[in-house]
């Protein structure tokens, strides 16, 4: 079965390489070039970094639901491969925006977490997934893996309208504090270029995760080779 | 269809009612132990009972759910059961209704023991009945899913609090909050915008679980 | 040019970039190794077949 895609075997590292130059650039306008912001002060920058990967984050699971519907539908496991990718590198980006997050709360806010409806829903998420790859790990079968992991990231993906608005219910008795929405366009740059910096890292690394994938699923799908007269002879 | 497979689920359940009564001395114990967690102040205990109440169904709930597939798993007869002429939709609804019951019993029967630890009475009983009753169900529904998935897999254990607990928090959060409002007094009538969001999570998961869950037990 | 309410801060700012830096770099690096095993393992696969 051929899954790995050899069309392009540069792609992956161009993307990364695209991204990383993107990144390096919108992060040296953050830091360096923008203003600090009126009440936020310094602390402000570590937005040109959040919201970027806040938006890939979402795009990475969303890509992961697309997939996992994908596979249920004709069962090619070039999806699979693309599920797990999207997984992880999905689980990767939660788990730094609940990071970046946590580092923006202590100096805003005093504590480490404020249960801001956002935040809070990334977290739930990061478990949901992470628990997901475990679901992976433990599964043997190649094909019940790909299928019950597919019906877990549809049901776990449904799921986050749901979460994101009982949060903020839940939380909104307590605190009324929003994350700063930057207007002006001097915050714009690095904002943008960083977003498009994530978002290329982000697809170079699915897609050299998904090759992973494919090539692991070709090792695990292929029949046993069959054995020769001789090497039957041998065992016997 | 549904109708025999709820039979014969009701009556695995009635045969093995005793696992349920050690099932509720855990849920009852996990109460106590979390008051210890807060100390004797009838205050405070009062002020977290709903949340209490919820955790420890919660946490009984995962040896419910892994417990319903025993059966099955057992002489592989959840192979046997895909042989027959049956909608697997029927199997699963029928799984995951006993399940709710089940589930709605221990909440039932954790509910004086909240009222008794944590001084938690309260005169709105119908409400938190209903709350049992729906919270509950949000339970069942992914549960009874994953757990069909989990039974037939190593650390079955582990994975299905796993992949259980992140999904139910909404579940779990308008269950406490609309038991809590009941308890503690509800002056701005939000309970039933909470019973709502509860509806409307049954809701989705009922229809959505009933629809992936052919593909879980397929060969 | 204000400094903000929040005075200083930088500390915060070079922990949060550095260590998406440290992740996305670390995570590049393992995918970069896995996937050369991977293909290794296939090449030598497809060659005793």
């Amino acid at each position: 079965m051929e899954l790995a895609n050899n069309r392009s075997p540069r792609m992956p590292y161009v993307f990364m390489a695209i991204g990383v130059a993107f990144l390096l650039f919108g992060s040296y306008k953050g830091l360096f070039v923008a203003p600090a912001e009126e009440y936020m002060g310094q602390v402000q920058r570590i937005m040109y970094v959040h919201v970027p990967c806040a938006w890939n984050g979402l795009l990475a699971l969303t890509f992961a639901f697309v997939a996992a519907v994908v596979f249920l539908i004709n069962g090619n496991f070039k999806w699979d491969a693309r599920l797990e990718a999207a997984i992880e590198v999905g689980v990767l980006l939660a788990f730094l925006l609940c990071v970046q997050g946590s580092i923006w709360a202590k100096p805003t806010w005093g504590v480490w977490w404020d249960w801001d409806p956002r935040l809070t829903t990334t977290s739930v998420l990061l478990f949901a997934f992470l628990g997901i790859l475990a679901l992976r790990k433990f599964v043997d079968d190649p094909v019940k893996r790909a299928i019950w992991s597919s019906v877990a990231t549809i049901i776990a993906y449904v799921d986050v309208p749901i979460v994101y608005y009982s949060v903020r219910w839940w939380n909104s008795l307590h605190q009324l504090q929003s994350n700063p929405n930057t207007v002006s366009p001097v915050f714009w740059a690095p904002m943008r270029l960083n977003a498009f910096g994530v978002l290329f890292l982000m697809t170079g690394f699915i897609m050299l995760r998904a090759r992973i994938a494919s090539l692991r699923l070709q090792y695990e799908l292929t029949e046993p080779p069959v054995l020769s007269g001789e090497e039957a002879g041998e065992l016997a | 269809m549904l109708g025999a497979a709820l039979r014969k689920e009701l009556l695995l359940q009635w045969r093995t009612r005793g696992q349920l009564m050690a099932v509720f001395v855990f849920g009852a114990t996990s109460l106590l132990l979390f008051s210890f967690a807060i100390g004797p102040n009838s205050e405070e205990l009062r002020k977290f009972s709903a949340g209490f109440l919820w955790l420890g169904l919660l946490l009984s709930s995962t040896l419910t759910l892994s417990e319903s597939f025993h059966e099955e798993m057992e002489n592989r007869a959840l192979e046997g059961l895909l042989l027959l002429p049956s909608d697997p939709r029927a199997l699963y609804y029928g799984k995951a209704i006993a399940n709710w019951l089940q589930l709605t019993l221990l909440g039932i029967g954790l509910v004086p023991v909240m009222v008794v630890l944590y001084d938690a009475g309260t005169t709105d009983v119908l409400r938190v009945l209903l709350v049992v009753v729906l919270g509950s169900a949000g339970l069942s529904a992914p549960g009874t899913l994953y757990a069909a998935m989990t039974a037939q897999v190593k650390a079955k254990q582990t994975l299905l609090p796993l992949l259980l607990f992140p999904l139910i928090v909404p579940a779990l959060l308008a269950s406490v909050k609309a038991t809590s409002l009941a308890i503690l007094g509800d002056p701005m009538g939000q309970s039933w915008s909470w019973v709502g969001l509860l509806s409307a999570f049954d809701l989705i998961y009922w229809s959505l679980c009933g629809l992936l869950y052919a593909r879980v037990v397929e060969e | 040019m204000t400094q903000g309410v929040i005075v200083g801060g930088w500390e915060y700012v070079w922990a949060a970039y550095g260590i998406t830096a440290a992740v996305f770099i670390i995570y590049a690096v393992t995918l970069i190794t896995r996937f050369r095993a991977e293909a290794l393992r296939a090449r030598a696969e497809a060659e005793r077949q």
